[in-house]
């Protein structure tokens, strides 16, 4: 097992690594340095102060290393990334780790409760979908995860605003508060939402796993001991199926922390997928690296820890 | 059913009961709090974070919306007449150019009286226990020697350095910062005193500041009306550095301005609230022209209610606490518009049509007691000629100008306007908005009336007969470089391009994204595109440079993207530049004009107009057009606004109870066949 989690953590290493030049030169790409100082400082400043801002902020040093061996920003942007020295935004000059801190609380808000409500929702509702197999309540679950999963987030958003927020008149359309007396009030909405987009694939993907788990022979011959149809499911049939139900669980965990983009941009909420959508659209790298480097280090984490989990859940799995 | 399934129904449906009465009790679209109700604060939705609050840093109309409240300056504009009037501020009146007998000329700025600083901890540093202290002539000097320091990144240099001595001081600062690292360590106020002051900011006595020019430069007055040139105090610089738990100052600004921020969250939510520290406040007996509504204004402000008895002369601000909440959306924040929670917005373009008819509102935003404020910006949008290139520009002599004139005579801007903006704008003849010195109605372009047999005819003069390239035997091949990769985007510039396509030029898009489109600009790379330019303080000279050499884009790395350039206009500018506004300087832009008419390096194209909603409760609004916020004139009706709230946010709860109703129906047949299995 040590071998394998050794070999796993050093395929991160290299993902990480990759993501970190993926995104170097993605970035580069499309804004230079003297972009980043123009959206930083107005676009009527002049040349003069675009120096100024570059030099300020190191980005008056050359890209590549055959450019410049010594001070390059390719190798400062993995020094910086690889040493956590996330610095300050190239936006506004403000620490980035307090941007984190104060981002993490407001995602946390709205991905934690989403994530449990998904699991709490989704997990038995496959289960009932699985227990009446082949009958129409079985039928209908299909049909209604079929059309949930085939519509876009931005129509359940701009849908549930619209009825929710507007018509009905039940939530704040948009809005964050941070007062744990009214916060319920401004993440309700975008949990509805959030869960709505995400259970049609999470009730189809856990039901085919139960329903192939239910043709099992142990299943069976718990049937011929004189099992419950509930305790079959309950017991033998959920507690065989959480392999591909914990891959599916475990995987989201990195995002609780990277944050909602849509649902935080659309509701106004201003956790640390709203920090990585400003970042990119204020040139802000610093910032984005900073984003891009943990969700790169919590999903390859997050990777790990889904495989050593299977050994854990099930016996029969040996990590080599 | 089983006792079993019976137990499970009643505690389901006993559950149901309980969440539904809960959630119909509580529930609310209001996203603030109760107590907010019948206190007079404005609700303002802002969609960008401010990247700084630092008054020598903040140069964006997103920054200016909270520090144009925050921060005091020596004048202000006046809240209502047009064109645009300067009135003093924190100065006693507004400085006049002095000639000195050494040929300088100088500016003294007297400051009022008592002018104290909001409380804040940073005035510990001063002494212990102290909360403020008075503003001194000393604080603005600290301000432009903040402007100088390169390590501040002020967007001011370039204005402030017409002071003398400016750029002396820049060099004077980096050199020791050169010579002696442990130097930049220091604070600020210490750095500088250490290299000495500017020699044109000459700080008289602790009301008296002297600014020395060596050459004439009115527009510094307008300058005089920025954040920038608000008094900082060297405690707030000193203290708010980002250390010790402290923010940074950009994050923390500290004013004598009529409000003071007491709560920022830049990603969510801020707060500012009357400064009891200002000096209007202190002293509504004063009655300066800052300090109460204003008892004049230009033809028509009377009708529109804007010089009503009950507020004129009355001290201000009028509204206590200015309420700002992060939208980044456009349809979310108009929609709680529309339901009272913000008391104005713009207008979404997905709901135009809805919202105006005709130019006017329709009836049922009417009925909703929604007023519509319009107002035509100082901006200005053109198409521009890059005059370094061989084809449209310079090195294509006379033949290229014929063909710029061509061009510019194919442009329906009316029909572009109704098309793509609503008709929101209006056509621009020249550079100079209505609502600047130089601006005269009767001016007409000839070159800017749609005359396609005119453009024609132009073109066969330019060498060009029916739009043929003789050395291809082709349509002229242009490009038209872009910046907007959106549909929208595509589809307006599409409409240039056919237009042109009309005299028998082929012009191609070529839309990059805007990073790429901005390094065509810098290397000169573009031929022909589209442009705008707002203006940053209402002087001709702000839009007439657009076609200064000196401000070339790949040259000088200024405004000028057309890189147009012709001494006599050169000479024509500086003499215009350096003049008040009298009739040679009439004289001087209607030369500048006829120049810009022949030569055509762009094609005047529009002014933008603005169309703003507000709801009845809120009073004294005239747009301003610049950035200026102006709020400290507005005033909010909270009766009104907590009564018309209540009538329109009346939960509709029946489709929850028909929700609860049909889960119960479909889930409890569910459980008991489950449980009758089980058994």
């Amino acid at each position: 097992m040590l071998a394998y989690v050794l070999r796993r953590l050093l395929y991160g290493v290299v993902t990480v690594l990759g993501v970190l030049l993926f995104l170097f030169i993605l970035f580069f790409s499309v804004a230079s340095p003297d972009n980043m100082a123009r959206r930083a400082v107005g676009e009527k400043a002049s040349p003069k102060v675009i120096e100024n801002w570059k030099k300020e902020h190191g980005y008056d040093r050359p890209l590549w290393p055959w450019q410049d061996p010594k001070s390059n920003l390719l190798f400062d942007h993995f020094r910086k990334a690889l040493t956590f020295e996330f610095g300050k935004s190239d936006a506004d000059s403000a620490p980035i780790v307090e941007r984190l801190k104060a981002g993490a609380g407001p995602s946390l808000t709205l991905t934690v409760p989403l994530f449990v409500l998904g699991v709490l929702i989704g997990v038995p509702l496959s289960l009932f979908v699985a227990f009446f197999r082949n009958t129409y309540i079985d039928r209908m679950g299909l049909v209604l995860c079929v059309v949930a999963m085939s519509v876009s987030i931005l129509l359940y958003i701009v849908g549930a605003q619209f009825l929710i927020g507007k018509l009905l008149k039940w939530f704040p359309i948009s809005g964050f508060d941070r007062s744990i007396a009214v916060i319920a009030r401004f993440v309700a909405m975008p949990i509805v939402v959030g869960l709505a987009a995400e259970l049609g694939a999470e009730i189809r993907l856990y039901r085919t796993v139960f329903v192939e788990e239910t043709s099992r022979d142990y299943v069976r011959t718990a049937r011929a001991k004189g099992c419950g149809e509930a305790r079959v499911m309950g017991r033998h049939v959920l507690r065989n199926a959480l392999i591909p139900v914990l891959t599916n669980v475990v995987i989201q965990i990195p995002f609780l922390f990277t944050g909602a983009l849509l649902l935080e941009s659309f509701f106004g909420i201003p956790g640390l997928g709203s920090v990585t959508v400003d970042a990119i659209q204020g040139n802000d790298f610093s910032t984005l690296r900073t984003m891009v480097y943990i969700g790169a280090l919590l999903f390859v984490v997050a990777q790990i820890l889904t495989d050593v989990s299977y050994a854990l859940v099930d016996p029969r799995v040996r990590l080599e | 059913m089983t006792p079993v399934a019976r137990r499970w129904t009643s505690a389901l449906g006993t559950l149901a009961i309980g969440a539904l009465a809960s959630f119909s009790a509580t529930c609310t679209n209001n996203p603030y709090p109760a107590a907010d109700q019948g206190r007079k604060v404005l609700y303002t939705a802002f969609e960008e974070a401010p990247k700084t609050l630092d008054p020598q840093v903040s140069y964006t109309t997103v920054e200016h919306a909270f520090t144009g409240n925050i921060f005091d300056t020596p004048l202000e504009y006046h809240f209502l007449k047009r064109p645009y009037t300067l009135i003093p501020g924190m100065a006693k009146s507004i400085p006049v150019a002095e000639h000195l007998p050494d040929g300088k000329i100088r500016y003294r700025i007297e400051f009022l009286p008592e002018l104290i600083y909001a409380d804040d901890p940073c005035f510990e540093l001063g002494g212990a226990g102290r909360k403020t202290r008075p503003m001194v002539a000393k604080d603005l000097e600290f301000a432009y020697m903040r402007v100088a320091d390169p390590k501040v990144v002020s967007p001011f240099v370039d204005p402030m350095s017409n002071v003398l001595g400016f750029k002396e001081f820049i060099e004077r600062l980096e050199a020791r910062r050169k010579s002696d690292p442990s130097f930049v360590t220091k604070p600020a106020h210490e750095q500088y005193a250490a290299v000495g002051p500017i020699e044109g900011i000459v700080v008289v006595d602790d009301a008296t500041l002297d600014l020395v020019l060596d050459h004439p430069y009115p527009q510094i007055l307008y300058w005089l009306a920025f954040p920038f040139s608000t008094p900082v105090p060297w405690e707030a610089v000193a203290y708010y550095n980002g250390k010790d738990g402290h923010p940074l100052i950009q994050d923390h600004p500290v004013s004598t301005g009529p409000y003071t921020i007491t709560h920022y969250d830049k990603q969510a939510r801020i707060v500012l609230e009357v400064n009891k520290n200002w000096y209007g406040y202190r002293h509504p007996e004063w009655k300066l022209p800052a300090t109460v509504y204003p008892s004049e204004g230009e033809p028509g402000d009377a009708e529109m209610g804007r010089l009503d008895a009950a507020y004129v002369g009355k001290p201000l601000p009028f509204v206590e606490r200015l309420e700002y909440r992060r939208e980044k959306e456009d349809i979310p924040r108009f929609n709680k518009f529309l339901q009272g929670y913000y008391d104005a917005s713009g207008i979404v373009k997905e709901s135009f049509d809805k919202v105006i008819a005709n130019g006017q509102l329709t009836p049922e935003m009417a009925e909703l007691g929604i007023r519509l404020e319009k107002t035509i910006e100082p901006a200005f949008y053109y198409l521009g000629f890059n005059m370094m290139d061989k084809t449209v520009g310079h090195g294509g002599g006379e033949k290229a100008r014929l063909l710029r004139q061509a061009m510019s005579l194919c442009v329906d801007t009316k029909e572009w306007l109704r098309l793509f903006l609503n008709g929101r704008g209006v056509p621009a003849e020249y550079m100079i908005p209505s609502s600047i010195f130089g601006y005269e109605a009767s001016y007409q372009n000839p070159y800017r009336k749609v005359d396609l047999d005119k453009a024609r005819a132009v073109l066969v003069e330019a060498g060009y007969p029916g739009g043929i390239d003789p050395a291809t035997g082709k349509p002229l091949r242009l490009t038209f470089d872009t910046g907007d990769t959106t549909v929208d985007g595509i589809l307006r510039n599409q409409f240039f391009v056919d237009e042109w396509r009309q005299i028998g030029l082929d012009i191609r898009i070529d839309a990059t994204n805007y990073n790429q489109f901005q390094e065509k600009l810098k290397k000169g790379a573009h031929q022909v595109y589209f442009w705008g330019w707002s203006a940053d303080y209402p002087d001709p000279e702000n839009f007439l440079f657009l076609l200064d050499t000196a401000q070339g884009r790949v040259k000088f790395g200024g405004p000028n993207d057309m890189n147009y350039s012709n001494p006599e206009y050169d000479r024509l500018f500086e003499l215009m530049k350096a003049r008040d506004n009298d009739d040679e300087r009439m004289r001087l832009i209607r030369e500048l004009r006829a120049i810009t008419e022949h030569d055509a390096p762009m094609i005047d194209l529009m002014f933008n107009e603005a169309y703003s909603l507000r709801h009845q409760w809120v009073k004294n609004v005239k747009p301003f057009g610049m950035s200026t916020p102006m709020t400290k004139y507005r005033d909010v009706e909270p009766e009104i606004r907590d009564a018309t709230r209540l009538a329109w946010n009346h939960p509709v709860m029946w489709p929850a109870y028909t929700l609860a109703i049909l889960g119960i129906a479909v889930t409890v047949p569910g459980i008991v066949t489950f449980l009758r299995e089980r058994q």
